[in-house]
């Protein structure tokens, strides 16, 4: 571990100083090339410091999977970068070469992924694939990785024992844990989780959430927390940014974002996900569809399902469905992508 | 209370889990002793996690399965073993069945015509040249527009709410007293999930339907349902009407529920819960005793040896717990199996 | 019954049923036009129906091209010519003619192979789809009879069968390849059915109502029609080559031209030592054609069978942007 982290206050109002672990610079992913090219990802702007928990969701599509794989820089052609930088630590890692990103890999981020479950090998023990990873990064003998691999399954609250076990004798929220302790095997300075906890039920889900988030303030690690669920995000991330058809659209800390929302997009998911508690009223959510990647609408990506773009403002109708939005700094620590949020409060 | 649209009785359904043919075989209790009733114009939420038995009570309701045992009430009749393709054929021309996932439910060589056009013409609903018209007044129902062009379209080309809404129009050709709803908004993007369920709650208001809403949202449940059945390892833990329920459950697993669910409401704060481990899946040959037993902070010793029966503590309001709907406390909710 | 009764929407059902054009019975004929112009709009699909045509026709009209004596007999005074305008594709050490035997050859080969790979096919597609959708003990009875074929090795059967009884008749030999060869299909029929059985959309037809019979050929083969056209064309092709590996043994019918004959001469006088290159050039070129014509129509089956395949880009795209504010 290169520095030892406090753990951060709640929800910090401004984002952390100093050079941040990863930083997306107008990042753009491409599908495809040519005329048939798709942008996945289009100019998007991130940052995350040391310890900090970020929440980046969208819908299925909207490219906040294609993100983390950048970062990752794991994107498998037909996928590749079309623009924009990744930093880490303030250097390029368009600039690395491929040993350099093997390196990179898993020691200075890691990721837990979707399907993580089942990105075990089925025939391998447990304890066999810790070693075999560990031992691709470092020069360790067996022995040592296996002891290594023990105390991080205790530390994610499985039994020591269970690096003898095959795959298919644990559970699911097992094999996510399995997946997490590997995940922190060389103590990344990052851990992105894309969906991790989605095909895992409510009481699980929640208790693997409650062990991240302890081992998170342990050791000090960021985290990048990918998810369509906002709500789970409000808890769990100290900021927040939600990303529309392969834009950033709105960020801030999780209680401003819960408190005051000011993309309508944002808002309209906010109106998606009904209450557990007190009055219920019905709810519209948001009309339509998000847009095929391949002909995003003009303008604003939001305006063809936006409440505030309506023909009866020509003025406002005519810039947001030509002009494209770009963040602005509303408040501190709370940027939005929208022509008509400075105006309604 | 009103007329039961439909009814079932210590419905149970196992499962085989071995393929031995001699000797004693072993069966997973998918669904164990489960008796509710579904009423018109009310929505029932069955809510559980993945394994605990709630689509396998779907699948029996829409007669997907036969049961093991137990009967299903449909206008006093039993017709849980009643095979008559002609006793079948009306059945499900009253209840019909909302599926998971829309991607996998509509046929993919076939346009969405022939998926509405189908229930209407085997049950003879409409007159052989009025099935375009229907065909159409289905599709405007569920919001898609314009329907000529919707019809001749494949399934691929339409997005998921867009499937799960051709897929209810479906459901609808045979004007059902009953519909199942097995997860109907899980697979679908998160902006256009309330949609579906305000169509759904369009339909209980205009058409007096009687739902049965499957999910393990407890928000969404909610939001949509007026009665709430909590299912856990095969069996009903909880019944009552959902306000009531998840102000003051009775039950531990329904409060272990609540706790773990996220709530947008309730701010930032995170709530710690504490959980012991264990499966809320059904068991194989489970043995007498609360199944909930293992993960219980309440645990009293009768409740590893006697399994509790549904009592309703509360009016309206029934848990399976020895503990906070100890049998003294009120009357069995049903008659017991035996 | 109301819900037997066909309905329009039941045409292009029908009609890719029929996997190729070559088994389509008469009570379908009135549909062929439906499927033909799906098939017809698809280059490749256009272009393997026009190479085999040009077959079927060249095996027609053979008497009109060449004498069958010629494609049989022996005329030492002819042999060994390279191609030439007498004998366009040159002549055999025997002195027969090879142009002679190959479009004589494709009556027989042609007949044969399109028998055996429908009888396979349909024997295949009704055990292998219809058990494995039932399930149960009837599942678990065919799969034992399907394993019990599956080792049965074709030409060792022949040969037992030929010699056993003094036949070496076309229609002993489609059976027999038929009845070998079924299983093979109808194991990876029989796959695909247990996967799409379990898929929700024959659940859902099942909760509409459907017949058994009307879910399994209404439902559930209709997305099976490129895998089931697969399995005939594989069946087509091998009993083309079991033909030649027969006569190779000698125990075809050597007096009868086919593919296969020409291919065992060729064989027989080392002609590809010789250099005669033209007497199993031309045969293997009506075999490989043959094949290749089917090939093609297979993956346009494929194609316009699936409409995400026979969609445009551009059709859905519009699609998707009129559709996108109906949500």
């Amino acid at each position: 571990m290169t520095e030892v982290i406090e753990p951060m206050p709640a929800a910090p109002a401004i984002p952390a100083p100093g050079v941040p672990i990863i930083e997306l610079r107008q990042l753009a992913v491409e599908y495809g090339a040519g005329d048939r090219s798709v942008r996945a990802v289009d100019g998007v702007d991130l940052a995350v410091h040391a310890g900090e928990v970020v929440g980046l969701a969208g819908e299925s599509g909207c490219g906040k999977s294609t993100v983390a794989n950048a970062i990752m820089q794991i994107l498998r052609p037909p996928a590749r970068i079309a623009g924009g930088s990744i930093l880490f630590r303030g250097e390029d890692l368009v600039d690395k070469g491929r040993e350099e990103l093997r390196r990179y890999r898993w020691r200075n981020v890691a990721m837990v992924f979707q399907s993580a479950m089942s990105s075990l090998n089925p025939v391998m023990r447990v304890g066999d694939q810790f070693v075999d990873m560990m031992r691709a990064h470092e020069p360790v003998s067996r022995n040592a990785a296996l002891a290594r691999a023990e105390e991080l399954l205790g530390v994610v609250g499985i039994d020591r024992r269970r690096v003898r076990a095959f795959p298919h004798e644990l559970s699911g929220g097992m094999r996510q844990r399995v997946i997490i302790a590997m995940a922190l095997a060389l103590e990344p300075q990052l851990l992105i989780m894309d969906e991790p906890t989605t095909a895992l039920d409510v009481v699980v889900q929640r208790e693997i959430l409650q062990q991240v988030q302890d081992l998170q303030r342990e050791f000090g690690f960021a985290i990048l927390f990918i998810t369509h669920d906002l709500s789970l995000l409000i808890e769990f991330a100290d900021r927040i940014a939600i990303m529309y058809a392969g834009e950033i659209v709105e960020t801030a800390p999780s209680a401003r974002l819960q408190a005051s929302p000011r993309h309508p997009y944002t808002r309209g998911l906010m109106e998606s996900f009904p209450p557990l508690t007190g009055p219920l009223r019905r709810l519209v959510g948001i009309p339509g569809a998000p847009p095929d990647l391949s002909a995003v609408p003009p303008g604003c990506r939001f305006h063809p399902r936006c409440p505030l773009c309506v023909p009866e403002q020509p003025v406002m109708f005519a810039r947001q469905t030509t002009e494209r939005p770009v963040l602005r700094e509303l408040e501190p620590g709370h940027f939005v992508a929208c022509h008509a949020a400075g105006a309604s409060t | 209370m009103s007329e039961a649209a439909l009814e079932v009785r210590h419905l149970e359904k196992r499962f085989a889990a071995d393929a031995r043919f001699v000797g004693r075989r072993s069966y997973v209790h998918a669904v164990d002793d489960v008796s509710f009733m579904l009423r018109p114009g009310t929505i029932t939420a069955l809510v559980g996690e993945s394994g605990s038995g709630k689509s396998t009570v779907a699948r029996l309701l829409a007669r997907l399965y036969a049961p093991t045992a137990g009967s299903v009430i449909y206008r006093g009749k039993d017709v849980a073993r009643d095979k008559s393709r002609r006793s079948v054929l009306r059945y499900r021309s009253q209840v019909q069945m909302i599926f998971q996932d829309p991607f996998g439910s509509l046929n993919p060589v076939k346009t969405i015509r022939h998926h509405l056009e189908r229930p209407l013409r085997i049950h003879g609903i409409v007159e052989r040249d009025e099935v375009e018209d229907r065909v159409h007044e289905l599709l405007r129902t569920v919001g898609l527009v314009p329907p000529g062009h919707v019809a001749d379209k494949y399934p691929h080309e339409l997005s998921g709410g867009q499937r799960q809404r051709v897929a209810i129009a479906r459901t609808l050709a045979v004007e059902p007293v009953v519909l199942l709803a097995d997860e109907p908004t899980s697979m679908l993007d998160v902006s256009i999930r309330i949609g579906i369920l305000n169509l759904m709650l369009k339909l209980k208001e205009e058409r007096d339907i009687a739902f049965l809403y499957v999910t393990h949202d407890l928000a969404s449940a909610r939001y949509l349902a007026d009665d709430i059945l909590v299912m856990y390892a095969g069996q009903i833990v909880e019944q009552g009407p959902i306000e009531q329920v998840l102000a003051d459950p009775l039950h531990p697993y329904t409060k272990l529920l609540l706790s773990a669910a996220a709530d947008p409401e309730a701010g930032v704060e995170t709530k710690r819960i504490e959980v012991r481990k264990g499966l809320a899946s059904a068991a194989v040959d489970p043995p007498d005793g609360c199944r909930f037993v293992g993960r219980c902070p309440l645990a009293i010793d009768v409740c590893s040896r006697v399994t509790p029966a549904l009592v309703e503590a509360h009016p309206g309001q029934a848990a399976r717990c020895h503990v906070t709907a100890p049998a003294s406390a009120g009357i069995a909710a049903v008659p017991s199996t035996s | 019954m109301s819900q037997l009764l066909p309905t329009p929407i039941d045409l292009p059902q029908a009609v890719e049923l029929a996997p190729l054009g070559v088994r389509v019975d008469r009570r379908r004929r009135r549909f062929v036009p439906g499927w033909l112009r799906l098939l017809l709009g698809n280059p490749k699909g256009r272009i393997g129906i026009l190479m085999i045509v040009g077959m079927v026709v060249l095996g027609l009209i053979a008497p009109l091209l060449a004498s069958r004596s010629s494609a049989v007999d022996f005329s030492l005074l002819d042999a060994r010519q390279a191609p030439s305008w007498h004998h366009l594709f040159g002549t055999t050490d025997q002195g027969v003619d090879v142009f002679a035997q190959v479009v004589w050859g494709a009556r027989r080969s042609l007949l044969l192979g399109a028998a055996a790979g429908a009888l396979a096919t349909v024997i295949a597609t009704i055990l292998g789809v219809f058990a494995a959708y039932v399930g149960g003990i009837v599942d678990d009875l065919v799969n034992l009879v399907t394993n019990v074929f599956f080792v049965i090795p074709t030409i060792p059967l022949l040969i037992d069968i030929t010699a056993f009884l003094h036949t070496r008749g076309m229609l002993v030999m489609i059976l027999v390849i038929a009845a070998t060869l079924w299983a093979f299909e109808a194991r990876i029929l029989r796959a695909q059915a247990l996967t799409l059985k379990n898929r929700d959309f024959i659940a859902a037809s099942r909760v509409a109502g459907e017949s058994t019979r009307r879910i399994v050929f209404g439902e559930l083969m209709p997305n099976m029609v490129s895998r089931i056209a697969a399995a005939f064309v594989l069946v087509f092709y091998v009993a083309i080559l079991v033909d030649a590996g027969l006569e190779f043994l000698g125990l075809g019918a050597m007096d009868k031209p086919s593919w296969g004959v020409a291919l065992y001469w060729a064989t027989v006088n080392s002609s590809m030592l010789q250099g005669e290159w033209w007497s199993f050039v031309f045969p293997g070129l009506a075999i490989g054609v043959t094949v290749l014509a089917l090939t093609l129509i297979l993956a346009g089956i494929d194609e316009v069978s699936n409409p995400r395949l026979r969609a445009t880009r551009v059709r859905r795209h519009l699609a998707r942007r009129a559709l996108g504010r109906a949500v």
